[in-house]
């Protein structure tokens, strides 16, 4: 099928294919996706300055889809997501205006892909170190509930985030927290978004869980939830930039659809430190195939 | 240390019931999405062409609001499949 707007010929059913693994992975984990979205429609032939714009288009689809499955599962904290998104918007643009500072430099390449590493590697060990212990414990009765956490949270640590005003968090079943330490959250994962030009959902996610000891589930739900906003700002901008073939999306959107649905619903099945255990490969995956990008 | 959650996830131990549900359901959807490319894409898909060549500004207003309503559909679709066809959830 021509798609008349990125002037390429490519299989829809590829797209939708490719939508509904990476709807799958963003519905199951609360990722956009978009580390793997990204280098398979490049690799169907969706050109390059395409790429990023059309799979924001895409991701503010599926995560619609995937976030209304969530909220009908009660995992959705509204509060929280609209709090974050307070520092995720600002975040974004400091992020998009340090990467024009580094690019003046001319390594932008690698200074970029090399903290991209870096993060991801350093989340996808330390949350499947805290999981794996997690779920070991449980198995020896030391730790009686369905979602917890080996280590205590960042949150009631530090005095930084005891910063008033502070909030309660019913649907997340977290008692007091600052505000400040929401937006940090929302700020820093902004940052990353417009830094490294991905979701940042696999920043957040972790984040929630350990820092504001979100459960789990409820983290996915509500990372759903911020991706729509976040995706949806970056596809008006790239839009308007003309790097958004609508058609493409919606054509991996049909895949991404069913695939989200499913993602959703399979949470019901799997325990907090299990999707952790699992989530922690996607980032150590993501590492691999930067680093090969960046020496090959 | 230990941090616990208030509201433990509603577990189902059976995935018989998860699979079957989402084999059928993909059988329904593809026929349907097969339609939607005929259907909407092609004929929607000049019109947004030419839209992308006038004025980004109105496109990037129907691409995010064609985006927007394809995934709300999408959603009361697959939802209405999954209760059809038995997934409780």
């Amino acid at each position: 099928m021509f798609f008349p707007i990125s002037q390429v010929f490519t299989n829809p059913l590829v797209l939708a294919a490719i939508g509904f693994v990476v709807g799958l992975l963003g519905g199951f984990f609360g990722v956009g996706g978009g580390f793997l979205a990204g280098p398979l429609m490049f690799w169907t032939g969706v050109p390059m300055n395409f790429v990023i714009g059309t799979d924001l288009a895409h991701m503010t689809g599926k995560s619609i889809v995937a976030a209304r499955r969530h909220r009908a599962l009660g995992n959705v904290d509204l509060r929280l997501g609209l709090l974050m998104i307070i520092g995720t918007i600002p975040g974004i643009e400091i992020g998009a205006q340090l990467i024009e500072i580094v690019d003046k430099t001319g390594q932008a390449d690698i200074i970029v892909g090399y903290t991209y590493v870096f993060i991801l590697t350093v989340i996808g060990l330390f949350t499947g170190w805290e999981s794996i212990r997690t779920i070991r414990k449980k198995r020896t009765d030391l730790l009686p509930a369905q979602d917890v956490l080996d280590v205590e949270r960042i949150e009631r640590r530090s005095r930084l985030f005891n910063i008033p005003p502070l909030i309660n968090l019913p649907v997340s079943g977290v008692e007091s927290v600052s505000i400040w330490s929401i937006i940090f959250i929302g700020f820093f994962t902004g940052l990353l978004a417009g830094f490294l030009g991905v979701g940042g959902g696999f920043a957040r996610l972790p984040m929630l869980v350990y820092i504001i000891g979100v459960p789990t589930h409820v983290a996915v739900g509500t990372d759903l939830f911020s991706i729509v906003i976040s995706a949806g700002y970056g596809t008006i901008t790239h839009s308007l930039k003309g790097n958004v073939d609508i058609m493409i999306a919606l054509t991996m959107l049909t895949g991404a659809g069913i695939g989200a649905q499913i993602g959703a619903v399979g949470t019901r099945y799997f325990s907090g430190p299990t999707i952790r255990l699992m989530f922690s490969i996607l980032p150590l995956i993501a590492a691999v195939l930067v680093l090969l990008r960046i020496v090959i | 240390m230990q941090d616990e959650s208030t509201s433990p996830p509603k577990q189902d131990p059976s995935l018989l019931p998860l699979l079957r549900s989402i084999l059928l359901e993909i059988a329904i959807y593809v026929p349907i999405v097969a339609a939607y490319f005929w259907l909407i894409l092609r004929f929607a898909g000049d019109k947004l062409a030419s839209l992308y060549q006038d004025s980004l500004t109105l496109y990037a207003i129907a691409a995010t609001l064609a985006i927007v309503i394809q995934g709300v559909l999408l959603e009361v679709l697959t939802s209405w499949l999954l209760r059809r066809f038995g997934l409780r959830h």
